[in-house]
């Protein structure tokens, strides 16, 4: 199902097929030609529909639910309501935390916040199902909401997320240069264009779940605890993500209506959030609020940074979004506070978006230095050198690598950044005013163990499993790689299965970790298998090979010869059928050997297993530094980014073709954020009123200029078995900094509070 | 009142022209209608509210053309009517009997032969979760043809009713302006 | 979406008769009806198919006039080289409105059609009250997000913004629409909210718009559109302006102008002042930034939808003077 026709894979060069080279997606022919099925696009016999029902109101208590007009409706099988819906076992949370509750009922009786489930219609068409959920009328008692940041106290204080050294407010307070303000990034959304929805269909006590997922087997542990079902019982099926972002790493309350329903009906069930829904269904990034105060000396070196910040949590769930990630590690300085704070709102629990903390984080620390650089008259990009960080200011410890300041360098080069001229608004072309801005990023290395089965087929061809997934940063493909190159097999030999749980175990997928944590499982894997074809080569009696007095073969182009080229040479097809050997299968793993069976359980189906980024004695992440030209009309107030120019450091790019277009991903993201996106709430009712993809604007081709990326990674040891960073999460950072330090050049006005639009500059 | 040419609701199963009689409406039934699709023919029996989008990836099982908003706000289920791109989740299946459809599996050649856009794409990594790319393609596909995508600038605005989240746009450009050059030698 | 029954009707006479029949709803490109049947706004008993009636979609232009057929496309309108060239801001509305696609579906008379985007207007099921959707209940978005309303042409019993470009070109250029036993100034066929939000446009049951006609004009010939919004594109405007410009012999002194706003009213909007303030006057930025602020003297904001009082004059100066700088 996932296996891979290679004939259009494009170079037939071996550096292009190796790990690094610029090889095209080995999934790409089935994604441009319509033929890769996404997980709930299977088609299954007897499959009904499910349409979901949503509160109207932000807070208070369903007082009755009228589902007779439902259920009488053409086509509708059942009406599910909190009272008619089976009853599920709580699960516990991603940290593997048992609930505190015994059971748990994904449709709501008590409202805590607006477009939370109530009920579910099925039915034979997908048709009727969404005519017939209009259907159901739902009586309440509304109660006052909190509705968004401003609306609640200073917050509950989250402990965890304090780091202080030195006396910060004391060194502020007495430093002779001093800069404070506040930056608020609004409530932002993942928005993949594949919504969120599933196919569960129920074998007896099986469960097969056909969705979009981020992490098969945390998700399958989730449904298995809700049902109560062994682990093993439960199949994940997910060949391709449309898109993810940190929103579909979770089996959600949608999940469990649909699988629930499943089970009552004994039919298989489809349930696909509309639009709006998945504004509510899965929480997007917390509306966040940061104070950041810098005082230096007049040389431009920083002497203290305090940092506060807040962020929105939900009534009835709790999302920190570690606002002092950046700020406590970009750059050098003796004091330091930063503290955190969260708000209970009334709104679905936030959740991951492509570098949670870091972005928001950055946001608040590199227009604050912005800021500094203005205040003292330096050059922002020289501001930064000042106060380079040569080791991690918070941690102590060496970075394992930091490419940033040859990211400056190479960015503001090829950007063309010292024939910027200094005073904002004194760059223009006729009513556009011209404005630079830089900004740096970072995103921590986030590893795990990992494990994969790599096989050897008796026509010479081989396999790669895996229960991760691939949802466009091109696991397929550099994992394809790694295994052609470790056994050296050309890598049209090579398919890659991913996405079902009944693979080789993997955890999830975000955090930029998959890539490192699989190309080293492969690796290790492929080693494996091919150490023991080469030792059934050597010593097995049918072997052409055996009694040559060699200590090793090499395996070039999917042929074995001894290393000089001296003695013979057989295909591995060849060799295998020699042997009489249907397949060589080996699962390889960086699992610890000490690790019990619950461990490696909760290594793959939790993410509490997960390696400390400062383990040891270095400090490892990822950087970048963002050269951004904007354009604003003076009469207008409309900002168009006309130019950018990134160096970023991932380490060693295992495809660069591949990681070139996630970095740009990240920096459209970017865009979008600076400019355009924000879930607006109506005060009133509590309730997002742009939950659709005309209103909650997304960047269009038309918002975004040729963006030119430049790796100036190296391989880094410390991070991953083959030298590779993080990609995936690092680009945004910074972007929306360096905007809108750009437009503070452009115009001369400082915009705090994203998104950047017009009525803020006009 | 005078009679109106209609096209009645079937009752024999068959979906033809017909004469009404007394201009009263006929009640929601199920309509039996074929569809031309990549230059075959379905038959179908549906309710007249099935969009072509649903009539695609539900009945027909031809889930190439995505689904994203639904309201025509993204682009992901751009077809071919008529030679024509236009949005499958606002045309209604029975709207285009008798046109001719053409879907993001029937762009490649019988042989598997991309089509140059498609190759393109390929070779400038234009997308990543691939969600957007068929919308894309059908989409490029019209947008040379139609002679839009003679710059850079041109390309961007025309292709700007294909949202793409995981901002593959400039290589999406550079994709359209590779195959607009080598269709045009 | 409830369902409905599809009649496919193959002349104008029979699209009348049909559309006279309770419930019933004409669907021409689908791009608002199928979208609002969806939202729960629409619910037609029955979907009238237009849009196989022959002959309704040609596009005949000259220097004098230009007859548009109602069933031509959005799109095939902008790309007619004859309109680019009498009647460029016609053409100029059209390619920035919507996308590529919607173009190819949208007809010119479905354009005329198009309903609000008042986010509101748009959700029943979360919004009861909207006096466009049922009369009396009120208005959720006074009060509510206001950022993209109406500050022209507003009334107690709604602020939504018309939505539509091509529109405002053509109230510009005193368009008229044909209906058939009647023709209407473009200007009139839309409707201000007033009391009655329900009614948006000058149309009886029974009328099908077949046509719209143009006048040609030295103003019209040299004439464009400039539409302002957060994207670049794919969005509705937060202001533009459609504005035509006749010069007098000595190349400066202004003999007519034609000045329309869009995205800031309740329907196409004509800006007289503007245009009666600059008739006889010099092509100056000074004047004509000055006048252009006349066409915001009426306006009311509600809270979030102030910064369009103003943008709008600052889009319709820049037009001018743009259309000032081509000879």
């Amino acid at each position: 199902m996932t296996a891979h026709d290679m004939k259009h894979a494009g170079s037939d060069s071996a550096r292009l097929e190796a790990v690094g080279g610029r090889l095209s997606r080995v999934d790409g022919p089935a994604k441009i030609t319509g033929a890769a099925r996404y997980a709930f696009e299977q088609q299954l016999e007897g499959l009904t529909h499910a349409v979901l029902v949503g509160t109207t109101i932000a807070a208070g208590k369903v007082t009755g639910i009228d589902t007779r007009a439902a259920e009488t409706a053409p086509g509708v099988l059942a009406v599910l309501t909190p009272d008619t819906i089976m009853e599920l076992n709580s699960a516990s949370d991603w940290f593997g935390r048992q609930p505190s509750e015994e059971t748990y009922c994904p449709l709501v009786r008590e409202v805590t916040f607006s477009g939370q489930h109530i009920a579910a219609v099925v039915a034979e068409t997908l048709e009727q199902a969404v005519a017939a959920a209009a259907l159901v009328k739902v009586g309440y008692d509304e109660t006052p909401a909190i509705v968004d940041l401003s609306d609640g106290s200073d917050g509950i204080p989250v402990d965890a997320m304090t780091k202080e050294w030195g006396d910060a407010e004391a060194a502020f307070a007495e430093a002779p240069v001093r800069v404070c303000a506040s930056y608020n990034t609004p409530r932002e959304f993942q928005a993949a264009m594949e919504p969120h929805g599933l196919i569960a269909r129920w074998e007896g006590d099986e469960l097969t779940i056909w969705e979009p997922s981020q992490w098969l087997d945390g998700m399958a542990r989730t449904y298995a605890e809700w049902f109560g079902v062994p682990f093993e019982n439960v199949r994940l099926v997910s060949p391709y993500i449309g898109g993810g972002f940190g929103s579909k790493a979770l089996a959600l309350a949608h999940s469990a209506v649909a699988a629930a329903a499943a089970k009552m009906l004994g039919r298989p069930v489809k349930l696909v959030l509309n639009r709006p829904q998945n504004f509510t269904s899965y929480g997007g990034r917390a509306a966040t609020r940061q104070t950041v105060a810098i005082g230096a000396d007049k040389a431009g070196r920083i002497q203290s940074i305090v940092h506060r910040g807040v962020n929105e949590t939900a009534v009835d769930g709790m999302w920190v979004e570690p606002l002092g990630s950046v700020t406590s590690i970009m750059y050098a300085t003796p004091n330091f506070s930063s503290k955190q704070n969260v708000v209970r709102v009334n709104t679905v629990v936030p959740g991951a978006k492509r570098a949670p903390g870091e972005n928001p984080s950055a946001f608040g620390i590199e227009c604050a230095i912005d800021e500094l650089a203005y205040e003292l008259g330096i050059d922002p990009l020289e501001m930064r050198l000042i106060n380079y960080a040569e080791q991690d200011p918070h941690a102590k410890k060496a970075w394992s690598t930091r490419q940033l300041r040859e990211a400056f360098a190479a960015g503001a080069e090829a950007f063309g950044w010292a024939r910027r001229s200094r005073e904002p608004r004194s760059m223009r072309d006729g009513h556009q005013l011209i404005g630079w801005g830089v900004a740096a990023g970072t995103y921590p290395v986030r590893r795990a163990y990992g494990e994969a089965v790599v096989k050897l087929l008796a026509d010479g061809s081989v396999e790669v499993e895996s229960s991760s997934i691939d949802m466009g940063q091109g696991t397929y493909t550099i994992l394809a790689q790694t295994a052609a190159e470790t056994l050296g097999v050309p890598v049209e030999k090579v398919s890659v299965r991913l996405g079902d749980s009944h693979f080789a175990r993997a955890g999830v997928t975000g955090g930029s970790r998959l890539a490192g944590v699989m190309t080293g499982a492969v690796y290790k894997a492929a080693g494996q298998a091919l150490d023991e074809l080469i030792g059934l080569a050597l010593s097995d009696p049918r072997s052409p090979f055996h009694g040559l007095q060699a200590n090793t073969l090499q395996v070039k182009g999917g042929r074995i010869a001894a290393p000089r080229g001296d003695g013979p040479e057989f295909s591995i097809a060849e060799l295998m059928s020699t042997l009489g050997r249907e397949k060589i299968e080996a699962k390889g793993d960086t699992v610890p050997a000490s690790f019990t069976p619950e461990q490696r359980y909760n290594n793959y189906t939790t993410i509490a297993m997960a390696l400390p980024h400062t383990e040891g004695e270095h400090s490892r992440h990822s950087w970048c530094a963002h050269f951004v030209e904007v354009r604003v009309d003076e009469d207008f107030g409309t900002v168009r980014v006309s130019r950018v120019v990134s160096a970023l450091d991932s380490g060693r790019l295992y495809n660069p073709k591949l990681a070139e277009s996630q970095w740009k991903g990240g920096i459209v993201m970017g865009i979008g954020q600076a400019l355009l996106e924000e879930g607006i709430v109506d005060r009133r009712h509590g309730r997002i009123v742009n939950g659709n993809l005309a209103d909650y604007m997304l960047p269009t081709n038309a918002d975004i200029p040729d963006i030119q990326t430049i790796s100036v990674g190296i391989p880094d040891p410390h991070s991953s078995a083959l030298g590779g960073k993080g990609v995936g999460e690092l680009g945004i950072v910074g972007v929306a900094p360096a905007i809108a330090n750009a437009v503070f050049h452009a115009t001369g006005k400082r915009v705090r509070d994203l998104p950047i639009t017009l009525e803020k500059l006009i | 009142m005078t009679s109106q040419t209609i096209i009645d609701p079937p009752e024999d199963g068959h979906f033809r022209n017909g004469q009404a009689s007394n201009g009263s409406a006929p009640s929601p039934t199920t309509l039996s209608i074929h569809l031309t699709i990549n230059g075959r023919d379905h038959a179908l029996d549906i309710e007249p509210r099935v969009t072509l989008l649903d009539a695609l990836r539900e009945r027909l099982h031809l889930t190439g053309t995505k689904k994203g908003c639904d309201h025509g706000q993204c682009g992901a289920c751009t077809v071919h009517v008529d030679g024509e791109r236009v949005l499958a989740c606002l045309t209604l299946a029975a709207q285009v009997e008798g046109r001719s459809i053409t879907t993001i599996e029937g762009l490649a050649d019988e042989d598997g032969t991309l089509h140059a856009v498609q190759a393109a794409f390929l070779e400038q990594d234009a997308f990543q979760c691939g969600y957007c790319t068929p919308g894309q393609i059908m989409s490029a596909v019209a947008c040379i043809r139609e002679g839009h995508a003679g710059s850079d600038e041109e390309i961007r605005e025309y292709m700007a009713g294909n949202l793409c989240r995981c901002g593959a746009y400039p290589h999406i450009v550079a994709a359209v302006r590779q195959a607009a050059e080598g269709l045009r030698s | 979406m409830r369902d409905f029954s599809y009649l496919r009707v193959d002349s104008v006479e029979a699209a009348r008769n049909a559309a006279a029949l309770p419930g019933a709803m004409l669907l021409a490109g689908g791009t608002t009806l199928i979208d609002l049947a969806k939202c729960g706004v629409a619910e037609p008993a029955t979907v009238i198919d237009i849009s196989y009636i022959e002959g309704l979609n040609a596009i005949d232009v000259t220097a004098d006039r230009a007859v548009i057929g109602a069933l031509a496309k959005m799109s095939h309108v902008a790309d007619n080289a004859e309109v680019k060239s009498h009647f460029p801001a016609v053409s100029e509305a059209l390619w920035q409105a919507a996308s590529a696609q919607l173009r190819n579906m949208a007809t010119i008379g479905g354009n005329l059609m198009q309903r609000t985007r008042c986010p509101y207007f748009r959700d029943p099921q979360n919004f009861p009250a909207c006096n466009k959707r049922e009369p009396g209940s009120g208005c959720s978005a006074i009060g509510g997000v206001t950022r993209g309303h109406a500050v022209l042409g507003t009334s107690e019993a709604c602020i939504a913004t018309y939505p539509g470009d091509l529109a405002i070109a053509l109230v510009a250029f005193d368009a008229e629409v044909d209906l058939g036993e009647r023709k209407l100034k473009v200007e009139d066929f839309f409707l201000a909210p007033g009391a009655t939000a329900e009614r948006e446009h000058d149309i009886r049951p029974g009328e099908v718009i077949t046509a719209i006609e143009i006048p040609g004009s030295a103003a019209a010939r040299r004439s464009t559109y400039l539409k302002v919004r957060d994207r670049q594109s794919y969005e509705f405007a937060a202001a533009s302006a459609a504005v035509g410009l006749e010069l007098e012999g000595d190349g400066r002194t202004i003999r007519d102008i034609r000045v329309a706003v869009g995205g800031v009213a309740t329907k196409p909007w004509r800006a007289r002042e503007v245009e009666d303030a600059l008739k006889g006057k010099p092509l100056d930025e000074a004047t004509v930034r000055k006048a252009s602020e006349l066409a915001m003297e009426s306006a009311v904001d509600h809270g979030a939808n102030h910064y369009k009082i103003a943008l709008a004059p600052r889009v319709i100066a820049r037009a001018i003077l743009q259309l000032g700088e081509t000879a």
